[in-house]
């Protein structure tokens, strides 16, 4: 067989060598953990690969399946005593996979037209919630049975309604803090899709709170989706690199970008590893990379708030609250002591730190429509854990945790509420 | 290849989904922690049950098809590498920890529990399994007792023969045998069971094991001793162990890789060092505040630099840094020839020097770690397999090397195994008649040889 070039790959050719086979990534990989195969964890995934770049093996769907088979939660790199990057070769090889074979549809529809168009995107985000209100009966709380719009993402989820109104309508794109509360700094907010479509109301929160400690906040109309699902899940560097253009854009000339979405945050990180393919991208990726803070890091590390600054809605007060650590607060970013630090701080509630509260929740966005029943089963060890801590309620930093903690709780009959950590304060 | 029929059949034992042939599937078995040894497999099965294992051995013995058992794969012998193809039996889906017992100090495993799982299983009742290889995230309870496991704590604790009490084990006409059982003494017969611990999947495939566990120490101590030269670390390991201290784990690494201790260790000491020692001393408080105390006075007669670690989060960096050793040396060329020598501790220093000269004498970097404290070195030449001039003299280097070990009294495989890493050695390490003896006993256990062929001795 003739050796294929692999462009991406070949660029963490270092990651791919370094492996040793050891087999300190076996027993912490949630996918091994469920399913006990060598071509589950990253140790195989690594072997395969090295043969697919040999010519002796081929992109064949049984490979591309195997690909898949990894939620990217990183727990694999951080045990790795040689230090293999191992998502990142896995998201390489998954970029050359779709450079050779294409998106199939509906995601080639979905990542390649509609996200990039923020505006049709909430349209047609509108269209489905319109739809869905027709043909299915509203259930009581926030959670509904219903088929999300896109397509397959459905099967049978209990995901949030979306929004009547979106962030972006509903508040102005410049929020300055109230009349006699001096401006200590001004910052972009990039809202993610979720936070935007989904849950609104945890960015006016987010908005409110930071007018009040005196940051005046950019909502730049111009922002659009991080790419997480296009180029990280799907391998879809190129039009990767059109929102990720766009974004790098609209912060221009802002010191910070917070965000409230760990999962947006670490992939607008990785622009420049990713996506850069010319000197201007990298320089204009990097200087937007730097920029950007989880909102809970802004407010412990830049802002230095004090304990006292930190207050739970009365509506909490008594509650049992736990914490889940999103992969991509803890290891990408390395944010993990900051939310604690704030849970730590708020009086009126209880905190436990659940076991393993930064084991993976098994969403991982599109691989969790690929493997649904392999995503639940990597949730329902999740939810043992929140349920032993007793907790009322559990924050994150992440909406996609938060829809899929939402989804396994209730699959569960549990009645512990999932919000995001920001939703907590007053 | 194995033919179609065949593989139904295993579908109808193991179930459809236990079965894997594609490409892919076979080539993620094709391999383990050794970096030169590869072959595929023409199927893979996963049984949950003994009832299937002997069903599949059966269906192997009939067949004459060879059968290569696995369970993490990370040892580094060559072990689980199915050499002649045939099926390889993975046994990581027989994975319940059955029973753990505080009363009777057992436990009662599959063989595709993890031995992390276990360990932490065993924690949360206060007890413990003292052998600890470095594959502890991945290897499976099942390869532990083939391989006969040892690892660091082993120096005070003994390797993993001393905890089995109980197996059972399908031969490879598909008998199920119960061999041992829960309680400490046990004396009726032969000890059959002890044929199988260690037999590096050769004579059956164990399904069950019965272990005894300890009570897990109630304290620790770990002691970092930094060294100007290699032999005089040796020396102040035989000066311990002459002391009737017995620390739990003495543990060697040498400058190859300082790096993993860099941000631990103050960079002048290092600077200047050529080897460390990692000791930890376990049991009751005020034993490991007083033996603690004198590991330190011992190695301050010789050492640069030595530090007791003030917590445990300390404790936990200097052992994280040890365990990344075999990664970091294997990242260092690209190929390495990795040994597991053990000789009796007096001998430590001289074993050290006489291995050194021979590498300068070849000309290859070499590089030692272990577990010194019970005489079990890993020392590793750097090469590259490409390079036919550099890595001849490697191996001739690694052959002298184990002759040094062999000549003080040494054992050519302290804790990894013979597999097919260490087989061209096994004749001038072993008694012929005793080779010869093995030969008879796989025989009598497996007559067609379909179990783990081409292993442990040449054809």
């Amino acid at each position: 067989m003739a050796r294929e070039p692999f462009p991406q790959l070949e660029k963490f050719r270092a990651d791919l060598e370094r492996c040793t086979k050891c087999g300190f990534c076996m027993s912490s990989c949630p996918i091994y953990q469920e399913e006990r195969l060598e071509s589950s964890v990253a140790r195989g995934k690594i072997m395969l690969i090295r043969e697919l770049l040999a010519g002796n093996l081929s992109l064949s769907n049984g490979m591309a399946d195997k690909l898949n088979r990894c939620t990217l939660c990183r727990t694999c790199a951080q045990n790795c005593p040689a230090q293999t990057e191992v998502p990142a070769v896995i998201t390489a090889a998954r970029a050359d996979k779709v450079a050779k074979k294409g998106l199939s549809f509906p995601y080639s529809f979905i990542f390649r037209w509609l996200l990039p168009r923020r505006r049709l995107f909430g349209r047609t985000v509108r269209l489905f919630s319109w739809l869905e209100r027709l043909l299915f009966p509203r259930a009581s709380g926030t959670l509904r049975h219903l088929p999300f719009f896109l397509t397959a993402l459905g099967k049978g989820r209990h995901i949030p309604q979306v929004a009547p109104e979106f962030l972006r309508e509903s508040v102005p794109e410049v929020s300055p803090p109230p009349q006699g509360v001096p401006v200590r700094y001004t910052v972009g907010y990039f809202s993610g899709c979720m936070t935007d479509f989904v849950f609104p109301g945890l960015g006016k929160k987010i908005i409110s709170f930071l007018n009040r400690q005196g940051v005046t906040v950019i909502l730049p109309e111009s922002q659009g989706c991080c790419g997480a699902p296009v180029f990280l899940g799907a391998g879809d560097l190129a039009t990767g690199r059109r929102l990720a253009d766009a974004n790098a854009r609209a912060f221009e000339g802002l010191d910070y970008v917070i965000t409230d979405c760990a999962t947006c945050a670490s992939a607008m990180k990785d622009y420049p590893r990713f996506l850069a393919d010319t000197k201007e991208r990298e320089e204009s990726y990097r200087s937007f990379a730097m920029k950007i803070r989880d909102i809970t890091e802004f407010l412990v590390d830049i802002m230095k708030l004090p304990p006292e600054a930190f207050r739970a809605s009365p509506e909490f007060h008594g509650k049992t609250v736990t914490w889940h650590e999103p992969c991509h607060l803890g290891r990408y970013l390395g944010v993990k002591e900051q939310p604690r630090r704030i849970l730590k701080a708020l009086k009126d509630i209880k905190y436990v730190e659940m076991p393993e509260a930064d084991r993976c929740c098994g969403m991982a966005g599109t691989f969790s429509i690929h493997f649904y029943e392999l995503s639940r089963k990597i949730a329902a060890k999740k939810v043992a854990a929140i349920t032993a801590t007793g907790a009322d309620i559990v924050v994150t930093g992440c909406p996609g945790c938060q829809v899929q903690l939402a989804d396994s709780l209730a699959l569960q009959g549990s009645n512990t509420r999932v919000m995001h950590i920001m939703e907590l304060l007053e | 290849m194995i033919e179609k029929p065949i593989i139904d059949e295993l579908c109808r034992i193991a179930g459809r989904e236990n079965v894997l042939t594609a490409k892919e599937e076979l080539t993620a078995y094709s391999y383990d922690a050794t970096n030169l040894w590869r072959h595929l497999p023409d199927a893979v099965v996963l049984p949950h049950t003994s009832e299937e294992v002997a069903r599949i051995l059966r269906l192997a013995s009939e067949k004459r098809i060879p059968l290569t058992p696995r369970g993490g794969g990370t040892n580094v012998s060559g072990g689980s590498i199915p050499v002649r193809g045939g099926i390889v039996l993975v046994t990581t889906r027989m994975n319940r920890i059955i029973e753990v017992n505080r009363t009777n100090l057992s436990a009662t495993v599959e063989p595709g529990v993890v031995l992390q799982d276990f360990q932490a299983a065993l924690a949360r009742e206060g007890l413990f399994f003292p052998p600890d290889p470095q594959s502890f995230a991945g290897c499976t309870m099942g390869g532990v007792v083939a391989e006969n496991s040892g690892g660091p704590s082993c120096l005070k604790y003994g390797v993993t023969k001393q905890y089995v009490l109980g197996l059972e084990v399908v031969t490879a006409d598909g008998r199920i045998l119960k061999l041992g059982g829960v309680t400490p003494k046990n004396r009726t017969g032969y000890e059959l069971m002890m044929l199988f611990v260690g037999s590096e999947g050769t004579l059956g495939v164990i399904t069950k094991i019965n272990l005894r566990v300890l009570p897990a120490p109630k304290a620790s101590q770990t002691i970092v001793a930094v060294f100007g030269d290699v032999a005089t670390a040796g020396e102040t390991v035989t000066d311990i162990i002459a002391s009737s201290i017995l620390p739990a784990k003495v543990e060697f690494v040498d400058n190859w890789t300082f790096d993993k201790f860099r941000g631990l260790l103050p960079d002048s000491s290092l600077k200047r060092a050529q080897g460390i020692l990692l000791i930890q001393v376990d049991g009751l408080p005020e034993t490991v505040a007083a033996e603690a105390k004198e590991v330190v006075r011992l190695c301050q007669r010789r050492a640069s630099e030595v530090r007791v670690a003030q917590d445990k989060a300390e404790a936990d960096r200097y052992w994280q840094a040890r365990k990344a050793h075999f990664s970091d040396i294997s990242s260092r060329a690209p190929t390495i020839v990795n040994e597991d020598v053990c000789v009796p501790r007096e001998h430590i220093a001289e074993f050290i020097r006489l291995s050194q000269e021979r590498a300068r004498y070849y000309d290859v970097p070499l590089s030692f770690a272990g577990h010194v404290g019970d005489g079990n070195f890993h020392p590793v030449v750097l090469t590259d397999s490409r390079n036919r001039e550099h890595y001849t003299r490697a191996v001739k280097c690694v052959e002298e090397i184990i002759d040094i070990a062999l000549s003080l009294g040494g054992v050519l495989s302290g804790e990894h195994g013979i597999g097919l890493e260490k087989q061209r050695f096994l004749k001038k390490a072993m008694d012929p008649a005793a080779i010869e003896l093995m030969k008879k006993i796989k025989d009598v256990l497996d007559p067609h040889h379909i179990l783990n062929p081409g292993k442990i001795w040449e054809d």
